[in-house]
């Protein structure tokens, strides 16, 4: 709807909006002690100094009649003026808490960029903590947000697109990707499923991942998310597309494969050796914290002759006294473990410490002295445990946490047979899985020669990035 | 075509080497060496069938490159013999994959899960298999790449485990009646080597097509080289004992004793046979769900395939009432089924098509 020529039918069709809503503040003034007008923002959401000081003042004091657009816009000292001419964008405007200027005789507003509402400063990302990089952590202002990407890569390749999602929440969302890197046809994609989404409200940038994923039932992680600059900067400049949400400091980066999901941004900046062998220790942990309690329920269940002679017979001294079955112990230890875990990530940091004492007294030496659970099997969910922490995100966890109970099944029924077959069923789908259009388990199938250099190994900086 | 998918030819070669392997490993020195005694080793070199399957595939996806092999045999015989030649080929391959899916069986429940009922082992597996078959041949491609390197890691280890206990008189005295006893028991092995010409039904879906001819070479040169290796460690550990087992190389991984920590490691040698035998089922499987489906004039062979998957649960179970029986019909009436759909039938088909001139444009 257009803005009307009249002062007093635009204020009363933004009254009539915005009834009910005592933050919004109608603000009458005089230009040059004449021309009625309006100023319209939100409480709390301005730089309430700034707009006394530099629009308030000069437009009253100023000389008398006569305003044109032009002539407000020019006395005011502002940097950031825009003008809109429908209701629409002047609601949105306002919701942005920028400060708006109805003038009357004018059929458009002025729009100041004066918005400033409190925010967390800068802080390290507590769920991706590095021992060497930068500590800056995103935060919940968009704004901010994308001048910290543009700090750290200050070409001018580096788009931003933004726009509007959810019909009702009107969050800004904001597209960004390197020129030239990023594939125009991935750009187009991801503008065309985020514009297809039918959303009233965007909280987070969960509401819209599972709106642009692929597969909608997978249990995996098809998006990457992660609240460091540095790490999303390093995607962008990858030729990756990062999605960002106001009012969160998690960002999304399209496409990701399963094994940038296993990368933390310190594999890059440590040397290159070290790097390597940690990635390497991560695979094998990653597979422990998948496999662990169903290949020692497989072995111990089905293939006793694997364990060497004098370790069997420790093992079934220790089992002895026990009256679950080693796949009964099994589920009962990690489904124990999994609530514990659960408990100590939700509650008060000091409540959770003694949570986490009284668990592992009680999971630990009081169920093996009640004669509850084994010793082995104790260390068998320890270690489990301990490899489902070094998952670098905690995205990629949450379905291998989630896997490990129906392995352990099939474990417990076919010994290390069904563990194989296990494993083949998830990687039937995880072969079948794309992240916009990236198959997931690439480069490692279908094989991509360079890609390799930086999933078998860290290839060194240096070579990295050659492609040849 | 019934098939969206691509695959490109080093995925072929990977498919085909794990789709021939390793059923040859397990089952096929028991029955050389009946024949071939120590020369056993030597009979992986005489891969004749192999020699004429790999052109004869390269040579019938040349006379229609973009058809799959139901459309060309169509179009080389004419309708009438093109639906009969097709109709008998899904069956044939239908009932090889139930001979591999009972080989599969018979040894897992052979060797570790004696208790568990052969229906479950079996069904397990083909319902796996089913699920990576309705995800296309590039899903089945990628397995195959995925899993090479672990094949061959598993392989490899299990070989270098066993050097110290090898006696290397096993093999001794070299071809002492002329190499016509390895030639013998090389009869068998033409099964596996003729296997090859499945490679017809893959190539239309390779995307770089003018790389498959090397692709395949190169598979088949592996295939022999593993084959003498498996056959000659073997021989090498057992000696006159080769014959007594069914499934010689599990023997050889059960003998591993490293430093009294690393024994009995015929459970990594089940888990090599496990991914082996279901990449194996699986490209077997996914010719055979594909063939049917297209003789039946379907335009999409994803519904049949676990109906289909069922009749080869229990094809698994027909083929032979126990493990002997089945040993038997490999060794004989087997040898000339298979070189019969697998070489004769396209040869023939081949000489037609050239006949008539086909393939010239």
């Amino acid at each position: 709807m257009k803005l009307s020529r009249h002062l007093r039918d635009n204020v009363r069709r933004l009254r009539a909006v915005y009834s009910d809503c005592s933050d919004v503040i109608f603000h009458e003034l005089r230009i040059g002690g004449h021309t009625p007008a309006m100023l319209v923002f939100i409480e709390g959401m301005i730089m309430l100094e700034e707009l006394d000081q530099q629009v308030i003042a000069p437009l009253r004091d100023g000389p008398g009649p006569g305003p044109s657009l032009e002539d407000v816009r020019s006395r005011t000292a502002v940097a950031s003026i825009r003008t809109v001419s429908t209701l629409n964008e002047l609601l949105d405007e306002i919701a942005d808490g920028h400060p708006v200027l109805l003038v009357d005789g004018l059929e458009a507003a002025l729009v100041y960029g004066l918005s400033h509402w409190e925010q967390r400063s800068v802080e390290e990302p507590t769920a991706e903590s590095v021992l060497r990089g930068p500590r800056e952590g995103f935060i919940e202002s968009l704004r901010t947000n994308i001048a910290m990407l543009r700090r750290k890569i200050r070409s001018p390749k580096l788009k931003v697109i933004t726009f509007r999602l959810g019909s009702q929440s009107r969050t800004p969302i904001a597209v960004i990707y390197m020129e030239g890197a990023a594939a125009p046809a991935l750009v187009r994609e991801v503008l065309s499923r985020l514009n297809r989404i039918e959303i009233t409200d965007v909280l987070e940038t969960a509401y819209i991942e599972e709106w642009i994923e692929d597969n909608r039932f997978s249990p995996f992680p098809q998006l990457l998310s992660t609240e460091r600059p540095d790490v999303a900067a390093s995607y962008l400049v990858e030729g990756h597309v990062v999605i960002m949400v106001e009012g969160t400091p998690t960002v999304l980066v399209a496409p990701a494969t399963f094994f940038s999901l296993l990368q933390t941004p310190e594999d890059y900046y440590e040397r290159y050796v070290v790097g390597t062998a940690i990635r390497w220790l991560r695979y094998f942990f990653f597979a422990i914290s998948l496999l662990g309690p169903s290949l020692y329920v497989a072995v111990v269940t089905f293939h006793q002759e694997m364990i060497p002679t004098t370790l069997m017979l420790t093992m079934a001294r220790s089992r002895e006294q026990i009256p679950f079955t080693a796949l009964m112990e099994a589920f009962l230890m990690e489904t124990m473990f999994e609530a514990l875990r659960e408990a100590g990530a939700r509650l008060p940091k000091q409540i959770g410490s003694a949570v986490s004492i009284v668990g592992a007294l009680v999971i630990g030496q009081a169920a093996i002295s009640a004669g509850i659970v084994s010793a082995p099997m104790v260390m068998v969910v320890a270690i489990t445990g301990i490899a489902s922490f070094m998952a670098p995100r905690y995205t990629i966890g949450i379905p291998i946490r989630l896997l490990r109970f129906p392995i352990m099944f099939l474990a417990g029924m076919m010994g290390l047979l069904g563990v194989i077959l296990g494993v083949i069923a998830i990687l039937i789908h995880l072969l079948q899985l794309r992240s916009f259009g990236v198959p997931y388990m690439s480069p490692l199938a279908p094989i991509q020669k360079h890609g390799l250099k930086d999933v078998l190994f860290r290839a060194p900086r240096w070579n990295l990035n050659r492609r040849s | 075509m019934i098939e969206k998918g691509k695959i490109s030819s080093a995925q072929l070669g990977k498919m085909i080497y794990l789709a021939i392997t390793p059923t040859a490993i397990l089952t096929a020195p028991g029955i050389s060496f009946n024949f071939a005694r120590q020369d056993l080793w030597l009979s992986p070199l005489w891969a004749i069938c192999g020699v004429i399957a790999v052109p004869l595939a390269l040579g019938l996806n040349r006379l229609y490159p973009d058809c799959s092999p139901v459309q060309a045999s169509r179009k080389i015989a004419g309708r009438i013999p093109g639906w009969v030649f097709a109709g008998a080929n899904w069956l044939f391959y239908l009932y090889m994959s139930g001979i591999i899916l009972r080989e599969y069986g018979e040894f897992v429940v052979g060797a570790f899960l004696s208790e568990t009922p052969l229906l479950i082992v079996l069904g397990s597996l083909v319902l796996v298999c089913a699920f990576a078959v309705r995800g296309g041949v590039e899903i089945v491609g990628r397995f195959a790449g995925l899993f090479l390197p672990a094949f061959l890691t598993l392989f490899l280890l299990i070989v270098l485990l066993i050097i110290p206990d090898l006696q290397i008189t096993n093999m001794m005295p070299i071809l002492p009646e002329g190499i016509l006893p390895s030639l013998k028991g090389s009869l068998v092995l033409q099964i596996w080597f003729s296997e090859l010409s499945i490679a017809w039904f893959l190539l239309p879906y390779v995307s770089d097509r003018e790389n498959a001819k090397k692709s395949l070479w190169i598979t088949f040169g592996g295939i022999i080289l593993t084959l003498l290796l498996s056959n000659w460690v073997t021989l090498l550990l057992l000696g006159d004992l080769t014959g007594g087992y069914s499934f010689p190389f599990l023997i050889l991984a059960r003998y591993i004793d490293l430093a009294e920590f690393f024994t009995h490691l015929e459970a990594l040698f089940m888990a090599i046979w496990v991914l082996g035998a279901f990449v194996k089922i699986c490209v077997f499987f996914y010719v055979t769900v594909t063939g049917a489906a297209e003789w039946m004039g379907l335009r999409d062979y994803r519904p049949i395939v676990f109906p289909m998957a069922l009749l080869l649960t229990l094809f698994g179970i027909w083929i032979a009432a126990n493990f002997q029986e089945m040993t038997h019909a490999i060794a004989t009436s087997l040898i000339p089924l298979a070189l019969t759909m697998f070489i004769l039938v396209p040869a023939i088909l081949y000489a037609i098509g050239r006949l008539r001139g086909q393939g010239r444009q």
